[in-house]
């Protein structure tokens, strides 16, 4: 009973204390603009790019060329980033203009006037020949988006002094048939476009992120929380009154609680961003476009899972991040203690996102080994999950391993807490440590 | 009815911080706990309170042992003063309250009454780490009493406070011996030690070297004092020659004298008459504590200990 009570007033006070302070007020203000920025990144690009138009001036030497050379180039540009010249709303990204004179094209280069000039000659051998007179990259995505138009209309040049009618050309460029399947024949072919798999391959990717950054960054608000209080000498004041366990339970906790509010108003703030974000492009944009929504493959049960894995992987690392702090009795102490578990958590953290984007093969056995191991699979079941690998089985074995070493680690971080916290002046040997440990004082 | 400390030993690798600790104190009593730093007072209160386990020896608290009883039982103020300095007063006053059990309401309510009683009621809302070295003392010390505890130990509750604060401090202390709480302090300054507490044990390398009443204590030399002012002073010769006396302070007021034990002071008083000078004073005392302290412990031993390794706790 009196435990339950102190760690509740022992979680109440770091709550109510944390959640008070400018660091955290500030901090999570400035995350929740950074989170709507990310939620409505779209929006703004499109509306910090929609009056900017890469202008091309085309001089075109070789006269006999059929057709307008502008035209065409202009709707193969445009047509390869999806916008038209026809579009009501939107500038295309592309416009072409026909220069009656190449050094005026390139001086209006030179001047900043336009992006780039291509100059069309026909070379000895009757073959087309382009110039890109320009100051950007050669390797840059518009001369990438040149290089594969004047292709086209060299090939279509070539097609009509072989004799073949603009008309029969279209036939010619009409895309193929293409599609990919498992290799495994007992496997159905993939429903999931690439896209879909792409936004699956993110949201895994960004769970894992947050879960990380949930684990580093308020394991190690329980870390700076322990040595506080030990630096000010209030640890004997309240060790008075509660035990080494109930004050250990409630900080985990109560830090906990703060992780919480945090999250739940960025993951909030942010969904409500990506749900309107159709309407506030409308306002903004006067555009009808299609809303974004929510990221594609997000259910409620993935919802639950990120919470579940988030949740443990804090808890398992928080207290040992505390118990680890109790160590030292300086606040510049504090990162060298909790190195270890910290570069535990990155290692986990490294494999679970490589795994996830693709880097790394998700069906390889020490990856499907490693997912089971209790201090990284917080990082490592969500790519699994969302990659349709992992079993129910597996998730249920998984999660009961990291409750059992939560339970085990809490029993032992409590001893070295116990010890620890009277402990001031020179940080104690390991084997001093585990003397603590076996002894209980 | 006691709180009783029996045979308590403690070793921290090579230091034998505690060797055979025993004492008792009446409830209702004030304990003066001395010793110099290092001696084992703070090992001996983190004992008590159950914060450090023993290698053997019991601490009992009417009759039962000490870790049976209720954390409320039990108020600890330790040497260094420790308060959450970026909180504001009455919000960790309430805080400390409620881990005994205290309802919020009440503990908010017995800590201002506190708060005004030590003249810091308008601090209630500050930040500790804004209000001076004394007056965070205090609050400490309401830390310390705020749920009542029937057990109060405290290690140097003194020091650092100005005359006005002191006394006041020490105002509590009597209020609350007269409501039956049993109060140990340990300090330096013996004549504080003299003026409150009923019982005494004096603490040097982990051992009691004395213990019981305050008067028995000061009495267990089997030395006496004696102050004498003769008509002509000055003239110190017959004192000294005087047998089984040591003039221990020769002073323009009155001259001080150490009488052996078993010796007459009366002698003294004889011979003063004897040889025809007025006696203007004659004063048969006690030691003092602190000369009962110098003789057990050594007034170097205790100097020497206090400013050379400040920083050992045991």
């Amino acid at each position: 009973m009196t435990d339950i009570a102190n760690i509740a007033a022992v979680a109440r006070r770091e709550y109510t204390f944390r959640v008070r302070t400018r660091s955290f007020i500030f901090g999570t203000i400035a995350l929740l603009v950074a989170v709507v920025a990310i939620a409505l990144a779209p929006v703004i690009i499109r509306a910090l790019d929609r009056n900017l138009s890469e202008r091309i001036a085309l001089y075109v030497a070789a006269t006999d060329l059929a057709g307008d050379p502008a035209t065409t180039l202009s709707a193969l540009l445009n047509a390869s980033t999806g916008t038209s010249a026809a579009s009501p709303d939107e500038p295309p990204d592309f416009v072409v203009t026909t220069a009656p004179d190449l050094a005026a094209a390139r001086q209006a280069v030179v001047a900043g006037d336009s992006t780039a000039a291509l100059e069309i000659d026909r070379g000895a051998d009757r073959d087309l020949v382009f110039t890109f007179y320009t100051n950007a990259n050669p390797r840059s995505p518009t001369a990438g988006l040149v290089r594969q138009a004047t292709t086209a209309i060299a090939v279509s040049d070539r097609l009509a002094r072989l004799g073949v009618a603009p008309s029969d050309q279209t036939g010619l460029f009409a895309p193929t048939g293409f599609s990919v399947a498992p290799p495994d024949p007992a496997k159905s072919a993939p429903t999931q476009s690439a896209s879909e798999m792409f936004g699956q391959d993110m949201l895994s990717f960004g769970m894992t992120i947050l879960i990380f950054m949930m684990i580093i960054l308020y394991g190690q608000w329980v870390a700076m929380s322990v040595v506080e209080e030990k630096s000010s000498r209030v640890m004997e004041v309240i060790l008075n009154a509660a035990t080494p366990f109930q004050l250990l339970t409630g900080k985990v906790l109560g830090v906990g609680a703060v992780a919480l509010t945090q999250y739940g108003a960025l993951l909030l703030t942010g969904a409500i961003a990506l749900l309107l974000q159709g309407e506030i492009a409308t306002v903004v944009l006067g555009e009808t476009g299609s809303a974004a929504g929510l990221p594609q493959g997000l259910t409620i049960g993935l919802l639950l899972l990120f919470c579940l894995y988030g949740i443990l992987g804090f808890l398992l690392f928080a207290v040992l991040y505390a118990a680890a702090a109790s160590l030292v009795s300086r606040q510049e102490d504090v990162n060298s203690i909790v190195m270890p578990m910290t570069l535990i958590a990155t290692a986990g953290y490294m494999i679970g996102v490589y795994a996830a984007m693709g880097l790394l093969d998700i069906k390889a056995g020490w990856i499907v080994a490693l997912s089971q191991v209790p201090f990284v699979s917080p990082f490592m079941m969500l790519g699994r999950i969302t990659s349709g690998q992992a079993l129910i089985w597996e998730v249920v074995l998984s999660v009961t391993l990291l409750v059992v070493t939560i339970v085990g680690a809490l029993w032992l971080a409590a001893r070295v807490y116990a010890a620890g916290v009277l402990l001031y002046g020179q940080r104690p040997g390991v084997k001093a440590i585990l003397r603590l440990v076996v002894s209980g004082s | 009815m006691t709180l009783a400390i029996d045979g308590l030993t403690k070793r921290f690798g090579d230091v034998q911080a505690l060797d055979g600790v025993d004492f008792t104190v009446r409830p209702g009593g004030i304990l003066g706990f001395l010793g110099a730093n290092g001696a084992g007072k703070t090992t001996t209160m983190r004992i008590i309170l159950g914060f450090l386990r023993a290698d053997s020896g019991t601490v009992s608290w009417c009759d039962r042992d000490a870790r049976v009883w209720p954390r409320r039982t039990w108020g600890y103020m330790p040497e260094e003063r420790g308060l959450y300095v970026r909180m504001p007063v009455v919000d960790q006053l309430i805080f400390f309250g409620s881990l005994y059990g205290m309802p919020r309401r009440d503990a908010r309510r017995v800590a201002l009454d506190w708060l005004a009683r030590f003249r810091i009621a308008e601090l209630a809302d500050r930040r500790a780490e804004s209000l001076s070295k004394g007056n965070q003392q205090k609050v400490q010390f309401i830390a310390t009493i705020l749920h009542d505890p029937d057990v109060v130990l405290m290690d140097e509750p003194f020091v650092g406070l100005d005359p006005i604060n002191v006394a006041l401090l020490k105002e509590a202390f009597v209020e609350l011996r007269d409501r039956g709480k049993t109060l140990i302090f340990s300090t330096h300054q013996l004549d504080q030690a003299e003026e409150l507490c009923d019982s005494v044990a004096i603490i040097d390398h982990g051992r009691v070297v004395a213990s019981g009443s305050t008067r028995d204590v000061k009495r267990s030399t089997g030395h006496q004092v004696v102050r004498v002012t003769t008509a002509r002073d000055g003239d110190l010769a017959w004192l000294r020659a005087l047998p089984h006396v040591t003039v221990t302070r020769p002073g323009e007021d009155y001259t001080e004298l150490r009488v052996d034990a078993g010796a007459d002071p009366q002698a003294i008083l004889r011979a003063a008459m004897a040889k025809g000078d007025d006696v203007l004073r004659f004063e048969v005392a006690d030691p003092s504590l602190e000369e009962v302290f110098v003789e057990r412990v050594g007034a170097l031993d205790l100097a020497e200990r206090t400013l050379a390794t400040p920083e050992v706790r045991s």
